[in-house]
């Protein structure tokens, strides 16, 4: 997994980690955008480059085993990589990944990633995670997660 | 505007254990009837993927327990490609007694068996994703590794029997 130096157009080699607790300290909802401290009791995980400890980005998520999904709870990047002067590309579409992933494992064929985010911005992650829309919420699923996988997973 | 803000703050969490209840009922509607059209090419990618993971977080934090790892592993990497067992006995060119027995754990996988394996996998896992040479290999001694020192109790007086330290005198 690597993320795009926007500056430099360097790639840089990632790593998906759960957020320890010594981290909470860090995640300050100016930097993060919500508080993730209600966050604590659920699957958490950070994205930092293999060679800094900087968190870049955050994903909570629940596991739905009887529906055979996994539901993300909260997406973030760091303040530092919003909008048009961002430091990195790729920070949310590998969190995603990382989570269908996971979706991909427990479940197999039935895996499913769900969101929820704001109806505005629905567009966007349909055309950039091939995501589909059902009402209110957007999920990608087989054959899409494939795509999902092969092309964040396997980026070097 | 909209595609720059779009990715620094997602919150989905639902106000209620209802409200994702009826969401996932409606969302599991419409999912039933997309995978009508998912092609069984893609189901058999996703479980081969589904399989490596599988195995790749089995060897990253290996479990000690009594579960036949190695053959339950080798049993769904079967049932994902073929219908018949015997026809990938058949395909590696061994009996399917012989397949049967691997399967059972009532005999060890014979060296031949691994290789002819390999070489399968590599072929079966082309253009689905990496499937390193060694893997199966892996899993077969972590499963070994394991089931022995479950059993040290059994092993261990027997072999200590047989086992003597004794240093020799070093010449001037």
């Amino acid at each position: 997994m690597v993320i795009l130096e926007v500056e430099t157009g360097r790639k840089h080699e990632v790593v998906i980690g759960p957020v320890e607790s010594k981290d909470f300290r860090k995640l300050t909802k100016k930097r993060y955008f919500f508080n993730w401290k209600e966050e604590k009791d659920q699957e958490l995980y950070k994205l930092r480059r293999v060679d800094d400890s900087e968190i870049l980005g955050l994903v909570s998520f629940e596991r739905i085993p009887s529906e055979w999904r996994i539901h993300i709870r909260l997406l973030t990047v760091s303040f530092e990589n919003k909008g048009t002067e961002k430091q990195y590309e790729g920070v949310v579409g590998n969190l995603i990944t990382y989570v269908a992933r996971e979706a991909l494992k427990d479940f197999g064929e039935m895996g499913c990633v769900s969101l929820i985010p704001k109806s505005k911005l629905a567009h966007h992650y349909m055309d950039k995670y091939g995501m589909r829309q059902t009402g209110v919420t957007l999920s990608v699923e087989l054959p899409e997660i494939l795509e999902l996988l092969t092309r964040y997973d396997h980026e070097k | 505007m909209q595609d720059e803000d779009a990715e620094f703050g997602v919150d989905s969490r639902y106000a209620s254990y209802q409200a994702q209840k009826a969401d996932g009922q409606k969302l599991m509607e419409a999912r039933l009837e997309r995978m009508k059209n998912v092609s069984e090419e893609d189901v058999k990618r996703a479980r081969l993927m589904q399989l490596k993971l599988q195995i790749e977080d089995y060897l990253e934090k290996p479990t000690c327990s009594k579960q036949n790892f190695f053959t339950n592993f080798l049993s769904s990497y079967i049932d994902t490609i073929y219908t018949k067992r015997s026809s990938f006995a058949n395909d590696i060119d061994i009996t399917p007694v012989r397949l049967s027995q691997v399967l059972n754990n009532h005999r060890e996988p014979h060296e031949e068996f691994m290789l002819r394996l390999m070489v399968h996998s590599e072929k079966a896992f082309q253009g689905v994703c990496d499937f390193p040479q060694k893997t199966w290999y892996q899993v077969y001694y972590q499963e070994k590794i394991c089931d022995t020192l479950l059993r040290e109790d059994e092993w261990k007086p027997r072999a200590e029997k047989h086992v003597k330290l004794r240093y020799d005198k070093k010449k001037k």
